[in-house]
């Protein structure tokens, strides 16, 4: 029962977040492999079939309430679909590890860039 | 990533639509290269490119990267089914959780404050940050 209920509750609350767009995917990665022990790679793949599920539920509700911009999904989609495919087939090839430095710097910078945005919050 | 020739010239476009829809696409293309990369996270170069070059508000960007994440987490998910690395089985009650807390979370959308939105949004990046700059595994 409770090898059930954990990744539920975890996946609940990761699933308000993924809905916001505001990070579920990291929680429950964290979760999993943290807290729960999942090896890095699978958590990785669970992840990813987490997010199909959950965005979709929350895109329903999102776009009832007119939060989608369409254009700029559709204009995106394509392109960052293609990339993704590339990119994943070529991660299989390789050591991932070497892009977690490159990437940990990167993720700093966003969140400063978004902790110093000085425009006023509604 | 292929270079596309609409992104030339672009600071003066006259036009803000097709301004808009190039930038659209360079990040998306950014997202999915990320997100292919390492599973996920292809929504963080997409919300900053969304927010502070493309200038779309807030909230609508934010919803708007879980539209074009969808499609880039079924074709990365795909791929790391094909190679076996996902037993469906481990993955369902995190699935089944999901589905409740994104109903959840998409009906409290419009209530939630953005600055809670944004903060929030920033300590995984931090931590995330943490995980990935500090040297033990």
């Amino acid at each position: 029962m409770t090898g059930w209920l954990l990744p539920f509750l975890f996946g609940a609350a990761a699933g308000v977040l993924s809905a916001w767009g505001i990070g579920g995917g990291t929680l429950l990665l964290l979760c999993m492999t943290l807290l729960l022990g999942v090896d890095q790679a699978e958590a990785q793949g669970i992840n990813l079939l987490f997010f199909l599920p959950t965005a979709g539920v929350s895109l329903l509700f999102h776009k009832k309430n007119g939060y989608l911009d369409k254009g700029v999904a559709k204009a995106a989609i394509l392109p960052g679909t293609l990339c993704a495919l590339a990119a994943a087939l070529f991660s299989s090839l390789i050591d991932r590890d070497i892009f977690r430095k490159p990437f940990g710097v990167f993720l700093l910078l966003a969140s400063a860039s978004i902790l110093l945005d000085k425009r006023v919050s509604q | 990533m292929s270079g596309s020739p609409e992104r030339r010239n672009e600071a003066e476009a006259p036009r803000r639509g097709a301004s808009v829809s190039a930038k659209s696409r360079l990040a998306g293309a950014l997202a999915g290269i990320v997100n292919g990369l390492f599973g996920g996270g292809g929504g963080i170069p997409l919300l900053l490119l969304l927010t502070k070059w493309a200038r779309l508000e807030e909230k609508a960007a934010f919803a708007t990267c879980i539209a074009v994440i969808l499609p880039l987490c079924a074709v990365s998910a795909a791929v790391y089914l094909l190679r076996g690395a996902v037993p469906l089985a481990d993955a369902l009650p995190y699935l089944a959780g999901g589905l409740v807390g994104g109903a959840a979370g998409g009906m409290l959308f419009r209530r939630v404050p953005e600055v809670w939105l944004r903060h929030i949004f920033a300590l995984f990046l931090l931590y995330g940050a943490w995980r990935y700059l500090s040297p033990a595994r």
